[in-house]
């Protein structure tokens, strides 16, 4: 049982139904790059037919990732387009014929007899991402740096460690999205292709799983771990404490390593964690089959309905909240992402994305706004919950007086945004605001 | 870019995460922290009387009453809601002893907003507890008056605990302890009753509006030194219980120390701050030329705040660049 003493105490109940199917979408919106990176080249033009798995970008580079039609049709353009972050990017949109006919499958190879390397291809050649703040290619993030990471070299030594552990993180990063607590919860039959690629790409000994206290794991995991020809162990923790599922505040509660920041890696102390969701992608994509649905999280008091559901990615947001019965309430934010990480929307034309966790509608009582915030009172709240060791009160100060350079000295690029001084603070500053601010400003200068 | 969606987009909020935020506000805390007062004001009332709840009403009607007048001259936007300048005047007037003429409490409430905290800049920015600021002033100005203190339930002038052991350390035998925690003996309004002053304490801990290090370092401060001096001689020294409930001691350490803007907001300097400040309360006690040496001992702390505030936590992952 790992401990974690930091952060803050959310609600997130799980669901007890099963994961909701959204209906096919008629029309799919597919940016070209879902993730941090190059975006992917068209190979297909207006007009072509298309069907679901095949691919339509082909990555440029190691920073880049190939792209799939997710549904069966015809390509009605390739039109800028935009995405939840805010950028406007080349997307191919498909509308769909009705019949959802699949590419030839590529044929059950053994997974077993693949070598690291055969599975790194997979992974890219499937466009697996890697969600989180940065979403990146999950295949970029497995292969190890090239040049160890500078602030390291300045010890002297090359401290690209060797993997021992991977970290399966049966958590979800907010307590508000589900996912990974349902995928804990049901059997899946990627799930052991998906470890043992993983643990063949790493070359860890040790497999890890942190599992929700509340949530009873599923026998098929029960027996993962009971299976003891390898060492893998299981660790509980208590899910409800933001943000203890997000990989740096992780690492430290289920193994009590520090990943140096700013700028640290898991692998520089020795791990790699992902999370089931990813563990999920890995084990489809190395059978060579790309993600063209993935799971997501329906949350906030606007929507009649919520819990998991399996989403056709490139699907607009619009269309997955008629087909989920639509709003209940007046929404007043909609967010992709998680309550407390998540992304504000203004338009609901954006698609799903591979990086998107979840869909959260909020009802103006849900929300709080910080309108006229105060001066600080130093009360001390801050200090109390921040994951990373900081004064985020304090930081806010220098911040909020443009003295960038002193909060980078104290720390500001630790911060891993969470928002756990946000959300306690009395005086209702807008503490993740100004930190971004001040990152901008310091990366911009 | 919206225009075949059939559902109304216009209206939908867009701003930074975190989107969701914690129930806790100044005002809030406030008002807790005014609620956590209240068993030590009613036994305040119950033992001197309506002149209790005379001093209370003008320390609290002239705090707000000038932080509203400054405000509004300086074209501010007033902050009576927030409850912070009746805290400042209730808790002023629950260190006063009971004896004092109605315009003690009007001078010093009035002090305590307008050097202690409007002259700053208002809730946040003050170096100093405004309450205590204003206790010294008054303290300075009329030594007299602020050291006349009644037996419970009459105005017959008697010495505090502390005072008769400042003139006769062996005095201390004279006093039951029981007595002293529940109230019985001369002090300032607020402060005698130990038990409602625990009551309100433990409430104001759960709430998680102060947090332990500061109240419990603080009390500790005291217990160590006191049971040094006691150990060295037991004949002249008094035990560490009395050192704890005789004085001002529980009200400073729960109420006044841990006050959220003259305080440090690190553990280690939470800790410290508590401890040190228990350590000069004991050091004025002893050999300072006051009785009681708390709301001093607290005020010569905030001036070290800052300092205090350079013991910060270990920043995550740092250790591992070795």
């Amino acid at each position: 049982m790992g401990l974690f003493l930091k952060g803050i105490k959310l609600p997130g109940k799980l669901p007890t139904f099963d994961a909701v199917e959204a209906p096919l979408p008629k029309r799919v919106i597919l940016p070209l790059r879902q993730y941090i990176g190059e975006p992917a080249r068209p190979v297909v033009s207006r007009g072509d037919r298309v069907k679901v798995g095949q691919l339509i970008g082909a990555a440029e580079d190691s920073t880049s990732l190939p792209l799939h039609a997710t549904i069966a049709g015809k390509v009605v353009g390739i039109e800028e387009h935009l995405d939840h972050r805010g950028a406007l990017l080349p997307s191919v949109v498909i509308e769909a014929d009705g019949a959802d006919t699949w590419i030839e499958p590529p044929g059950e190879k053994d997974i077993i007899s693949l070598s690291p390397p055969e599975i790194i291809t997979r992974i890219q050649g499937a466009g697996v991402v890697l969600k989180g703040m940065l979403p990146i290619p999950l295949a970029f993030d497995l292969l190890p740096p090239d040049q160890p990471k500078t602030h390291l070299a300045l010890t002297g030594r090359r401290v690209v460690r060797r993997i021992d552990t991977l970290l399966i993180a049966a958590i979800d990063p907010e307590p508000s999205l589900l996912v990974n607590r349902y995928l804990a919860g049901s059997p899946n039959e990627e799930l052991p292709g998906g470890i043992a690629a993983l643990r063949s790409v790493t070359g860890a000994e040790r497999t890890v799983f942190v599992v929700d206290k509340e949530t009873s794991p599923s026998s098929q995991l029960t027996e993962i771990v009971a299976g003891d020809e390898e060492e893998v162990t299981m660790i509980s923790l208590d899910g409800h404490r933001f943000p203890v599922g997000l990989p740096i505040p992780l690492i430290k509660a289920a193994l009590g390593r520090e990943v140096p920041l700013p700028y640290g890696h898991p692998r520089d102390v020795g791990v790699a964690v992902y999370d089931t969701d990813t563990v999920l992608s890995v084990g489809k994509s190395i059978q060579g089959i790309p993600p063209v649905e993935t799971l997501i999280t329906v949350g906030g008091g606007a929507f009649a309905k919520r819990g998991v559901v399996k989403i056709r990615i490139g699907t607009q947001i619009s269309t997955l909240i008629e087909s989920l019965g639509g709003f209940t309430g007046e929404p007043a934010k909609l967010i992709t992402g998680g309550p407390m990480m998540g992304t504000a929307q203004y338009d609901l034309s954006v698609p799903i994305t591979k990086d998107i966790h979840g869909v959260f509608a909020l009802k103006e009582d849900e929300i709080q706004l910080v309108g006229d915030y105060r001066e600080c009172i130093n009360c001390g709240l801050c200090v109390k919950v921040c994951p990373v060791n900081l004064l985020p009160g304090v930081l806010s100060l220098y911040c909020a007086r443009d003295r960038f350079e002193v909060a980078e000295r104290e720390g500001l690029f630790a911060c891993i945004e969470c928002g756990c001084c946000d959300y306690v603070c009395p005086s209702r500053r807008p503490l993740v605001h100004l930190f971004r601010h001040a990152k901008h400003q310091l990366l911009e200068t | 870019m919206n225009k075949e969606s059939p559902i109304d987009t216009t209206g939908l909020i867009v701003s930074m995460s975190p989107h969701i935020r914690g129930a806790t506000t100044v005002e809030r805390m406030m008002r807790t922290f005014l609620l956590c007062l209240l068993p030590a004001a009613v036994v305040g009332i119950y033992l001197f009387g309506m002149r209790a709840l005379w001093i209370m009403a003008l320390s609290v009607v002239t705090a707000v009453a000038f932080e509203s007048l400054i405000e509004h001259l300086t074209h501010r936007p007033l902050t009576y809601r927030d409850c912070h300048a009746a805290l400042i005047g209730l808790l002023l007037a629950l260190i006063l002893p009971p004896s004092v003429p109605w315009w003690i409490p009007v001078v010093g409430a009035t002090v305590a907003i307008i050097l202690g905290k409007m002259v700053f800049g208002g809730l946040g920015t003050y170096p100093f507890n405004p309450v205590l600021v204003a206790w010294v002033v008054l303290k300075l100005s009329w030594p007299e008056r602020m050291s006349l203190f009644f037996a419970p339930h009459t105005t017959d002038e008697l010495l505090t605990p502390l005072m008769a052991v400042k003139e006769d350390p062996a005095l201390f035998y004279s006093y039951g302890m029981l007595p002293l925690f529940l109230g019985q003996k001369p002090g300032p309004i607020g402060t005698v009753c130990g038990l409602a002053i625990l009551i309100g304490a433990i409430f104001i801990l759960t709430k998680g509006i102060i947090r332990w290090h500061i109240p419990l370092s603080f009390l500790f401060g005291i217990a160590l030194f006191s049971a040094i001096l006691r150990y060295i001689n037991p004949d002249i020294y008094p035990p560490v219980i009395f050192h704890l409930i005789a004085g001002g001691a529980l009200f400073g350490a729960f109420f006044l120390a841990p006050e959220p803007v003259t305080s440090p907001v690190t553990p280690m300097g939470m800790l410290l701050f508590g401890f040190l400040a228990g350590v000069t309360t004991m050091i004025i006690r002893m050999w300072g030329g006051y009785p009681d040496g708390t709301f001093y001992a607290i005020l010569i702390m905030n001036a070290a705040t800052p300092l205090f505030n350079k013991l910060k936590p270990r920043p995550y992952g740092r250790r591992q660049h070795a």
